[in-house]
């Protein structure tokens, strides 16, 4: 039971600090499973980053059911999934009022489009991170940029999963 | 949606005129949780796809606005996006169907994974087309960084905001959130010229 809660408490911390996507919530899933709980290990939180990265869907609901079943099996998964959102179900929940509201506002309009320009720039900075991961070869370069024109040439005509497929089943003939 | 932007006595309203089915908002999220790879910004092409392509919810700038609002809210991006289109399209009951949805096919995936799965994962066979479907992932983030460029980046005042905040991100090394409120400060003292531009309608 103890370990449930203190569960539930770290994950509520993943959540909350979790801010602009999944390539966050990597160092804050390290520093909380390794360092502070010591529940697994660096070598562990290497493979669940591979399993999240590898399936799909957000990778912190992803990690909260890898490790909580881990921890305490089906209840650890249920747990831990459901605090991880908890936090941003909360705020969201208390802000979507104000949002109708501010929405016209001149000002606002203003620190949004801001905001837009700075998602754009966290795009481009995982454009580079991820791409410096998983690119490592002139021949992977040729196969991300023929999945950027692929998408681009069949925006609305593709689903762009199948951009991945094909892709998948592309690497599992050259690799 | 647009019409919606501009008229003032209809804004308050929650939803869409022509009311959109709670089954329909389940499937969309269930498939936004279950095609996309890589999580947070990668899943934007997916989002996109399915929100603003084939279900024609929102238009482009309605999609940035939501995308940039998802991901300045701390928690996963899909989980934020999907809870703030189920509320506009069926209120809190439409935001708890899609955050449903979208959850729901990652939790059962690593359920499956870490019952019967695991082995499978250092097969050579699957290590390559992870490989490969990997790539693709980078495209698609290029693919978002494209829509949002192609959008954003049309003034030299936008470029300059951008590249500031990507300057704190990427050469400074601090955490993003740092990135976002550079840019929404930036964003908001500098001065921009009163051109507007045509879809959104000054409030």
């Amino acid at each position: 039971m103890k370990v449930i809660i203190e569960l539930i408490i770290s994950f509520i911390i993943i959540g909350s600090g979790a801010c602009g996507g999944g390539l966050v919530t990597i160092p804050l899933i390290q520093h909380e499973m390794v360092s502070i709980r010591h529940w697994i290990t660096f070598d562990e939180v290497a493979r669940l980053l591979a399993i999240a990265q590898m399936t799909p869907g957000p990778i912190a609901i992803n990690a909260a059911t890898f490790i909580g079943f881990q921890i305490a099996r089906i209840t650890g998964s249920i747990m831990a999934t459901l605090a991880v959102i908890f936090p941003s179900l909360i705020i969201l929940l208390s802000l979507t009022p104000l949002l109708k509201n501010i929405k016209n506002n001149e000002k606002m309009k203003r620190i949004s489009q801001g905001i837009q320009l700075g998602v754009l720039s966290l795009i481009l900075f995982a454009i580079w991170s991820f791409g410096w991961v998983v690119i490592k070869s002139w021949l992977d370069l040729l196969l991300a940029i023929a999945a950027f024109l692929m998408l681009i040439i069949f925006e609305n005509r593709v689903h762009p999963v199948l951009v991945i497929v094909l892709c998948g089943i592309i690497g599992l003939i050259i690799y | 949606m647009l019409i919606q932007q501009i008229g003032n006595n209809t804004h308050q309203q929650d939803c869409p005129s022509k009311e959109i089915s709670y089954a329909k908002i389940f499937w969309t999220f269930f498939r936004v949780g279950l095609f996309t790879l890589g999580g947070g910004l990668a899943m934007g092409t997916v989002i996109r796809y399915e929100l603003l392509l084939k279900n024609k919810w929102i238009n482009d700038n309605d999609f940035m606005s939501e995308f940039s609002t998802a991901t300045i809210i701390p928690g996963s991006i899909a989980v934020n996006i999907a809870y703030l289109q189920g509320n506009r399209l069926r209120g809190r009951m439409g935001a708890a169907t899609a955050v449903i949805g979208t959850i729901l096919p990652s939790f059962f995936i690593i359920l499956a994974i870490v019952y019967f799965g695991l082995p499978y994962f250092d097969h050579p066979k699957v290590v390559a087309f992870f490989r490969g479907s990997a790539l693709a992932v980078a495209g698609q983030l290029a693919f978002t960084g494209f829509i949002f460029s192609k959008r954003l980046l049309v003034k030299w005042r936008n470029l300059i905001i951008c590249l500031i905040s990507l300057f704190t991100v990427a050469i400074i090394g601090l955490h993003p959130i740092w990135s976002l409120i550079t840019a929404a400060v930036l964003g908001y003292f500098l001065p921009r010229k009163n051109n507007r531009t045509p879809i959104q309608p000054s409030g």
